[in-house]
């Protein structure tokens, strides 16, 4: 096999690399290289009830499929025929498993606004905020809140980790990237049950992070780089996945 | 009672936290806490939920509920290290939790403990 991919090389250079010889990591140099398209478009359908992060997760399972699924033998740049993709991803998102009941507006958006919210305040107070102090921040009544949350409880998230389809149960994310270090030397301490081993690396780390270490929602969120709540939406999800499998 | 429930177990546990103060996180550990409970136990016709609440927090009771692995959990030996067991995550999201009492079909009513913390 040739020398190791470079940023130096064109899309259809890393395109011939991975679908020819294999080379994942010409993949990786291709999703990281295209992860600004997805971001821009994902921009696109933020304020619609749902974090842009989340957003820009679905849209980044657009962009692996699209450079799976590439054809060497057509002669459209990558990015044309990833943004439909991406779009479609997000689109399909949106359509499929978007809210599961029918939420007034008003409270969609109050539960847009929640999660950065909760992150100033967390950050600005140093501990999680109470429910009266993200009212007063977001200009709503307690139970305002309380109902936007239970909305975002409504909502149903596509798992960001769903399989694609084409790998079998793998996770798209996990197959970008090396396995982190710190996450194998924490499995060779535990003993963990089959069902977690079931997870994707990351969630897997999560309940790691919160069950085994102890660590606040709030720590994980930074460690991780993603919201509290978004912390708080895998640790369930992650959980129920467990127990499906183990029933 | 079905996992239909779950929304309005959500909402009182919500009306309660903010009564109490409890941060977002400690509203979510709690409810965390019940979703779990009400999960692991049998499906059955109803359940009763209570809170005692005091200026250290608010103590919830919960039950009837039944089910082998609700009782392994809440009454076995503790879990050996990094299994993800329903008591290793009662542990992590409560102060403080037992078997309060037992029913004369075995089913249990179980306490969970949370104390407010300087909001």
């Amino acid at each position: 096999m040739p020398g190791a991919p470079t940023p130096a090389m064109t899309d259809r250079q890393l395109l011939r690399r991975y679908h020819v010889d294999g080379d994942a990591g010409a993949r990786e140099l291709l999703v990281e290289r295209h992860l600004p398209l997805v971001r821009s478009l994902a921009r696109r359908y933020a304020g619609r009830g749902e974090s842009l992060e989340d957003i820009e997760q679905v849209g980044a399972i657009g962009l692996i499929k699209a450079i799976d699924r590439y054809e060497l033998e057509r002669q459209v740049a990558l990015t044309t025929y990833a943004t439909p993709n991406v779009v479609g991803e997000i689109k399909r998102h949106f359509r499929d498993k978007g809210w599961a009941i029918r939420i007034p507006r008003g409270l969609q958006e109050l539960n847009a606004k929640m999660s950065s919210t909760i992150e100033r305040l967390t950050g600005q107070l140093g501990r999680s905020p109470s429910i009266a102090e993200i009212a007063m921040e977001l200009d709503a009544s307690p139970e305002q809140v309380l109902e936007a949350m239970e909305a975002g409880s409504a909502y149903s998230p596509m798992s960001l980790n769903a399989a694609t389809g084409d790998d079998g149960d793998l996770d798209p994310m996990e197959t970008i990237g090396t396995e982190d270090v710190e996450f194998e030397r924490s499995e060779q301490r535990a003993s963990l049950e089959p069902a977690l081993q079931t997870l994707p690396t990351r969630e897997r780390e999560i309940l790691r992070m919160r069950f085994e270490e102890g660590m606040t929602q709030t720590q994980i969120a930074e460690q991780v780089g993603v919201s509290q709540m978004h912390v708080s939406r895998l640790i369930r999800k992650s959980l129920t996945r467990m127990r499906s499998e183990l029933s | 009672m079905g996992r239909d429930w779950d929304p309005v177990v959500r909402l009182v546990l919500g009306g309660i936290a903010d009564r109490l103060n409890l941060g977002f996180e400690e509203l979510d550990d709690l409810q965390l806490a019940v979703e779990r409970l009400l999960l692991e136990a049998r499906s059955q016709d109803s359940v009763r939920l209570s809170f005692e609440l005091s200026d250290h927090g608010v103590r919830t009771r919960i039950g009837p509920l039944r089910g082998e692995a609700l009782a392994d959990a809440l009454q076995g030996p503790p879990p050996p290290p990094g299994e993800l067991t329903l008591r290793r995550i009662l542990e992590t999201v409560v102060d403080s939790f037992g078997v309060e009492g037992v029913e004369a079909d075995g089913s249990l009513v179980v306490r969970l403990e949370k104390i407010v913390r300087g909001v």
